[in-house]
């Protein structure tokens, strides 16, 4: 009898244990979950070839698509794509199945790329694509010719795929642009007509708006390295800036010690919103509050700050000014995530054609408008508070990298980074005792 | 009873496997993936080049990884003197027979069962804010001036404080229950011997708790050297030097930070053996200091 029993309940354990293994396929994509516990959307059902339903006679009846989306299902992002893609099904017949694999996709995305998971199109950013995915992606070469992307896409982004990656390996979805972001409400106050195009006409400013009672600069100590990195690449240009990071000399380049010395400069002169540098956002949200004018940052410190505080702020955004006799005066900083093929995809035309449905025309002006974002079709319009940009990334022939030129040494990277926070902290009285500093680290 | 053999076999097969693929097998790679330069952490073996200590060799030069282990090493040894020590004394307060046991243990055991994110947001937007958090309003109520609790200088430490704020409730459970297990009878003796209070604490229950002090170390030990979370949330957007620790150093080094492409498998491999040498070393140390911990009572 206890034989009989132990070999029942060994049979069930064994059936239970294939039934949890099984089905792999079939339910890989069925009510999956995103990274915060959200259930898919566009759940497209199974991956089976078979399932063709064949009778509408579409484009692309019977095309199963999965994609992996760096966004939650209940962003305004992920509410976008869901659209783009139940209106791309009804349009050609495809099913796309998404997951919602949030922020830390870049986590997941090598170790799937290299065992060959099936999905077919991914988001990330496009530097990462480039550089760490570029041999799992899509030649999109062919593809973007045939629809002659470069018309309406922003030839800085493809050039710069390009000269990564050797081939156009993804697709920019959402373009982002660094510079001075600012409160124009705050400026008419201080009675600041024009935005400064030089060093000394910032200073200017700076000035109007303390006398207006408002701080000129707010500044959080997460960005303090992109906001100094500005005023180096101004005198040194990014390789320079590579060059002295990899190897020390920082106190003998004069045009370090005087970057360093202007921010000391604008330290002293109170220039810098109170507790800056702060806590990310404390010193960003001072702009919301009407405490703070500017502050240097890429263009999504515009919906964070108008999303924590609860208000419009008008903005603007300028260039950072020129120096004088400096080595780089009009670069800024432009990066964007976008839409990559995998190389194995069955339907790599397919999930190009999605692609292109959901970054151009409708779903790219929706996407522009609901996540406050710059449209990644040019044809598009910038919603208002980003007024300008586009027309500031097609007319960019040189573009600053997100301060790589700090990552030339990844062992002193955070070294590096703490170094310039106290800076902003006014803790070094000269820029020359700044740079000896950093190069202590050495 | 007679042992059928082919069935224990059989039952104890998922289990060993489980074990062996999702154990072993990740141990023995990170190991041998420490010795190789690999960029990848799931690149296959013919991608990787023997690299000896090299991998060693990089992360001990690093200053970056200096730093990490310094501040882990402070985490552990302070946070973990001023979190034993707290929790150790709110359990023999609680045990002592105060009124209110419930209501305060299961206060001070809150932190736990709240989200870390959740508390760790809290400390940094709401008590060490500048502008309106709690502690620079008592500092301005007293007329002094607000201080930068989050400038480069304090952050190390008031993470560490968020930190063991949300920790001591975990080790005051484990001590509570550890005092509870001590024979009345003992204390009742030691009180018509004439013990103080103090003398019982020191005499009597501080040597009958050593094998919970020793577990409660090791513990703390795992914790300090998996510190993860409390960095990441007081640096969201990139790593900082005064909230490096080992594990973001890793994390940093294996899938690249923001804008960096560089990436080290090996190297990130290399800290997880240097960390989990570690633990088994404070492991060891800590089993040779409380050596004779199974007390009979």
């Amino acid at each position: 009898m206890k034989k009989i029993l132990s070999l029942i309940l060994a049979s069930v354990m064994v059936l239970a244990l294939l039934a949890g293994c099984g089905g792999g396929n079939n339910n890989k994509n069925s009510g999956g979950q995103d990274a915060g516990g959200n259930n898919s959307q566009n759940d497209a059902g199974a991956q089976n070839p078979d399932n063709q339903d064949g009778g509408s006679g579409k484009q692309y009846d019977g095309v199963e698509l999965t994609m992996w989306s760096m966004w939650n299902s209940d962003e305004p992002q992920g509410q976008v794509i869901q659209e783009a893609i139940a209106a791309f099904e009804e349009q050609t017949g495809a099913k796309i199945s998404v997951e919602w694999k949030g922020r830390s996709i870049n986590e997941i995305l090598s170790a799937s790329l290299e065992s060959g998971e099936k999905f077919d199109i991914f988001e990330d950013d496009y530097q990462r694509i480039a550089n760490i995915y570029k041999d799992y992606t899509y030649d999109l070469t062919d593809m973007a010719a045939a629809v002659n992307y470069d018309s309406f896409s922003y030839p800085c982004f493809n050039n710069t795929v390009i000269g990564w990656a050797g081939f156009l390996n993804s697709i920019a979805e959402q373009p982002q642009v660094g510079g001075i972001f600012y409160d124009k409400d705050a400026f008419a106050t201080a009675g600041v007509t024009a935005e400064p195009k030089t060093w000394s006409e910032f200073l200017d400013v700076c000035q109007k708006l303390k006398d207006a009672g408002i701080a000129p600069i707010a500044q959080d100590s997460a960005y303090a390295d992109f906001a100094f990195y500005h005023q180096l690449v101004r005198h040194l240009g990014e390789d320079a800036i590579t060059d002295l990071d990899a190897n020390g000399g920082w106190a003998d380049s004069e045009g370090a010690v005087a970057a360093a010395q202007e921010i000391i400069d604008l330290v002293n002169a109170g220039y810098f919103a109170d507790g800056a540098p702060d806590e990310y956002p404390s010193s960003q949200n001072k702009i919301g509050f009407g405490q703070a004018a500017m502050i240097v940052c890429a263009n999504y410190v515009t919906a964070e700050v108008n999303n924590a505080t609860g208000t419009q702020v008008n903005w603007g955004l300028f260039n950072y000014p020129a120096v004088e006799g400096g080595a780089e005066p009009t670069a800024a900083y432009a990066g964007t995530n976008s839409l990559a093929v995998t190389k194995y995809s069955a339907n790599p035309q397919a999930a190009f054609d999605f692609i292109m449905f959901l970054t151009t025309g409708e779903f790219d002006q929706k996407m522009a408008d609901t996540a406050a974002q710059i449209p990644a079709d040019t044809r598009n319009t910038a919603p208002s508070t980003l007024n300008g940009t586009i027309e500031t990334l097609l007319s960019a022939d040189s573009t600053m990298t997100w301060c790589n030129g700090f990552n030339a040494r990844d062992d002193l990277k955070t070294s590096v980074k703490s170094t310039i926070v106290e800076l902003y902290e006014g803790k070094f009285a000269t820029g020359e005792d700044f740079c000896k500093a950093l190069d202590a680290l050495y | 009873m007679r042992k059928n053999k082919a069935m224990i076999f059989w039952f104890c097969l998922p289990a060993v496997l489980s074990l062996l693929i999702m154990f072993v097998y990740p141990v023995c790679r990170t190991v041998l993936m420490s010795f190789f330069r690999v960029e990848s952490l799931t690149a296959g073996l013919g991608d990787w080049s023997f690299f000896g200590l090299g991998n060693y060799s990089k992360i001990f030069s690093s200053q970056s990884f200096r730093t990490a282990m310094s501040n882990m090493v402070v985490i552990w040894l302070v946070g973990g003197l001023i979190t034993l020590a707290l929790a150790l004394l709110m359990s023999v307060v609680l045990t002592s027979g105060i009124r209110g046991k419930k209501f305060f243990r299961a206060a001070i055991y809150m932190p736990n069962i709240i989200s870390a994110v959740a508390l760790a947001t809290m400390w940094i937007q709401y008590i060490f804010q500048y502008d309106y958090g709690l502690l620079n309003a008592i500092v301005t109520t007293l007329g002094m001036e607000k201080v930068k609790w989050l400038g480069s200088d304090m952050k190390f430490w008031t993470m560490t404080a968020s930190f063991i704020f949300g920790s001591v409730g975990y080790y005051m459970l484990i001590y509570i229950s550890g005092i509870e297990g001590i024979p009345q009878d003992l204390y009742e003796a030691a009180t018509l011997d004439g013990a103080s209070k103090v003398q019982q604490f020191f005499r009597l229950t501080l040597p009958l708790l050593k094998g919970v002090i020793k577990t409660s170390i090791t513990f703390w030990s795992i914790n300090a050297t998996t510190f993860f979370l409390w960095s990441k949330m007081f640096s969201p957007i990139d790593t900082e030097e005064s909230t490096i620790v080992p594990v973001i150093y890793l994390y940093d080094m294996v899938f690249g930070g923001k804008g960096v492409v560089n990436r080290d498998a090996g190297a990130g491999a290399a800290v997880g053996v240097v960390l989990t040498l570690l633990i088994i070393a404070v492991y060891v140390i800590t089993n040779r200091l409380f050596k004779k911990t199974d007390l009979e009572y």
